[in-house]
């Protein structure tokens, strides 16, 4: 039996809110954040996109940071989230130097990379931006408006970052190398993979549909999310309010495809069952499963076959969130995880929108409002190259 | 939680030194230029033509270190693929950029999209070796191998895993290179900026190791008393005391900024300990310090240090080290200290 690792702060940024509440009362509400292109400068306007409701400018404004500041838009929205995340965990700058910070993201600064490239190549135009395009460069950034933090590092797992940055916080704990990791990841929407995405021909014209069988494709996302990771000896010595449990986590690698999912779902059947093992759990166990769900004709049917290996005849109701937020890439692992918590602490299963008809051999998501008590929730987040994880997030009851 | 050893089974590299040798022990490449890059292998072992013409640099070095170090290991599987890449798949993801900023957004190809990303090594690594075990990929600057081996440290602590692949991989195509420079990141003094591919292969098992991996740590930076004390702490938790160190590896590069820190910091936190370099030899890179594993672990298997390592001449000594800090400086943000013992 492992020692278990609590969340006792999350914050959250994307298309339906700044922050929890806002988050609760779209998914409550059934509000979808997807909508047309409005911040993003490309000429693609075809396609919807859930973005995050402000400027970059706007950000910094909320955030106090000078107008003239070079950011980038994955690192403002991880700021927002942090901020909300620390708030809610009651962390103060001065803790800082003992808590550590693990960030996921894959874009990093390529907002900026993909704007000034011309006259990086040419001319010494906008050259301040060079530096801050890398990935880690983003979570330094991040970090850094807070405070001084005990260990920095960035996980870049395309999809699944932010899930495989929760992993890694938690196994920091249970190792004792800390008694907080502050978890998640951020991702801004980019001309770069908007692109790379329709070039791919995944990207639907239309709001997308996951386990739909008229799904074609998925809708870009962005957004931020943290959770705050910590021990039972912190939780006890600080008094901590505890959000949720973090009791299972699994990664496995699909090793089919570098951009497609195998048939049979293999990754994500290991990842699934990996978290269940870990925490110890039955699959008639667990409540409701936050799928990837991506909308793609592709991941779902992949998804589908992996809950039906795992739970047979018995897979607890299922749903993407992607319709309300659109995919948020590297930011989905947390993104939902938070939402998971938000389903877990009032009670009810995410809607699963746009969905409308079955598609063959795929499981049939949630589509009504369902208030459920829930004890238990599996979050899935899968990457490109099959870098699948999957979180189980419990209910935190006091013995 | 389990006190298990870990060793380090095979260690290969691609570099601006010959590849996959350790040829540079006894008869290094010496460079005088500010850049250069790596001295390729023939790839055709790795991978065939067809799917080559496709791959980056950095995924082809990848599959031939790791196809190699796995090969050297005697293991057939691992349980756990890490890699560490600070800038990630640069040649395609230049290509795909310039192709957007030059051409629109209306003729785009996938093939650099789908190569592009930084995860795409450590699932090329995995596809090509059919292994569905832990998967993951860090981007942190001059930790991002560090981060990695942390990963992985983690997991052999926490019983998780008995084996596992650690990579630091990094390529620099001459446009990144100038833009790099031009944005104050690299190129530096009389610093050679390099390109570098590692992998290693750790295990629970000690047949035929070349060294012993005792303890690793990643600091993030709050200050030389704050360092001093978290230094103090690694030794004191590997049971070990400053004077039982044998020599230190830095970082020293030929960047003057660089080297006065990194003299100035393990002054005041190892004393007089005799100090190693291998930039020298190897260049500057964002996996740089993954060479730095690469070359402390050959050292303490080889039991001999080449003299050229060496920082200070009072110091060249014939002694074998029993043992070898790595002190990694990531532009004084991060660091990272890693014991190998034989």
């Amino acid at each position: 039996m492992t020692a278990p690792i609590y969340i006792t702060g999350c914050g959250v940024v994307s298309a339906i809110g700044l922050n929890q509440k806002q988050s609760l009362e779209a998914l409550l509400g059934e509000r979808s954040g997807v909508g047309l292109l409005t911040y993003l400068k490309t000429e693609h306007k075809e396609f919807p996109v859930g973005e995050v409701k402000l400027s970059d400018a706007e950000m910094r404004k909320l955030l106090g940071i000078s107008e003239n500041a070079i950011t980038t838009r994955t690192a403002l929205m991880g700021m927002l989230a942090l901020d909300e995340a620390m708030k809610q965990a009651e962390i103060t700058t001065e803790m800082l130097h003992e808590i550590g910070f693990i960030s996921g993201t894959t874009v990093g600064g390529m907002d900026m990379s993909e704007q000034f490239y011309l006259d990086y190549i040419s001319n010494d135009f906008h050259k301040e931006y060079i530096s801050v395009h890398d990935c880690g460069n983003c979570s330094e950034m991040t970090a850094k408006h807070f405070g001084n933090f005990a260990f920095v590092t960035t996980l870049s797992t395309a999809c699944s970052s932010a899930a495989n940055a929760i992993i890694l916080g938690a196994n920091m704990i249970r190792c004792s190398e800390a008694e907080i990791v502050i978890v998640g990841g951020s991702e801004c929407i980019t001309k770069f993979h908007l692109n790379g995405f329709n070039s791919l021909m995944i990207l639907d014209t239309k709001p997308c549909r996951p386990f739909d069988a008229t799904r074609n494709g998925l809708n870009l996302g962005e957004g931020a999310a943290y959770l705050v990771l910590e021990s039972e000896k912190s939780v006890k010595k600080r008094n901590a309010k505890i959000q949720a449990v973090l009791s299972g986590y699994g990664n496995a690698c699909d090793a089919f495809h570098q951009t497609a999912s195998s048939p049979d779902g293999e990754g994500a059947y290991r990842a699934m069952k990996e978290a269940l093992e870990m925490a110890g759990i039955n699959t008639t166990e667990v409540d409701y499963i936050n799928a990837h769900g991506t909308g793609t004709p592709n991941n779902d049917v992949s998804e589908s076959q992996a809950m039906k290996r795992l739970f047979g005849d018995n897979v607890p109701p299922a749903s993407s969130t992607k319709p309300f937020t659109g995919h948020t890439t590297s930011a989905s692992g947390s993104i939902e995880a938070v939402f998971c918590i938000l389903a877990l602490q009032n009670g009810f299963l995410p809607v699963n929108l746009n969905f409308s008809q079955a598609m063959d051999d795929g499981i049939i998501p949630v589509h009504q409002p369902t208030k459920k008590d829930l004890k238990h929730i599996l979050c899935n987040a899968f990457g490109f190259g099959g870098n699948d994880s999957s979180l189980l997030l419990s209910k935190f009851e006091q013995k | 939680m389990t006190n298990k050893e870990i060793y380090v089974l095979s260690a290969k590299q691609i570099s601006i030194q010959q590849p996959l040798s350790e040829e540079w022990m006894t008869n290094p490449t010496m460079y005088e230029v500010p850049f250069c890059r790596s001295i390729d292998p023939s790839f055709k072992e790795y991978v065939s033509p067809i799917e080559a013409r496709r791959m980056g640099k950095i995924l082809k070095r990848a599959l031939a270190t790791s196809k190699e170090a796995l090969k050297a290991s005697g293991l057939e599987t691992v349980d756990a693929i890490v890699t560490g890449t600070g800038y990630g798949c640069i040649e395609n993801t230049e290509f795909f950029l310039d192709a957007l900023s030059k051409e629109g957004e209306q003729l785009l190809k996938p093939t650099y999209f789908m190569q592009s990303t930084h995860n795409t090594i450590s699932s090329l690594i995995a596809i090509q070796t059919k292994n569905h075990g832990y998967n993951a990929t860090y981007a942190h600057k001059g930790i991002s191998f560090d981060s990695a081996l942390y990963d992985a440290y983690l997991q052999f602590r926490l019983n998780k895993i008995s084996s596992a692949l650690v990579g630091g991989h990094d390529e620099m195509t001459e446009t990144f290179y100038q833009i790099l420079k031009k944005g104050g990141v690299i190129g530096f003094d009389n610093e050679i900026c390099g390109e570098a591919a590692v992998s290693v292969v750790l295990s629970d098992k000690q047949e035929n190791a070349l060294c012993k991996l005792s303890g690793h740590k990643i600091i993030h930076q709050q200050g030389i008393d704050s360092l001093k004390e978290k230094v103090a702490k690694f030794l004191q938790e590997n049971g070990k005391t400053f004077s039982d160190i044998d020599v230190i590896l830095t970082g020293i590069s030929g960047y003057k900024a660089n080297d006065d820190a990194y003299m100035s910091e393990t002054k005041a936190l190892f004393g007089d300990r005799p100090l190693l370099k291998y930039k020298n030899l190897f260049g500057e890179s964002f996996t740089a310090s993954g060479i730095g594993f690469y070359v402390a672990a050959q050292c303490l298997k080889s039991g001999f240090v080449p003299r050229n390592l060496f920082v200070n001449e009072k110091d060249i000594s014939d002694q074998r080290p029993n043992n070898i800090l790595i002190f990694n400086r990531s532009d004084g943000t991060n660091y990272s200290l890693t014991l190998l013992e034989k």
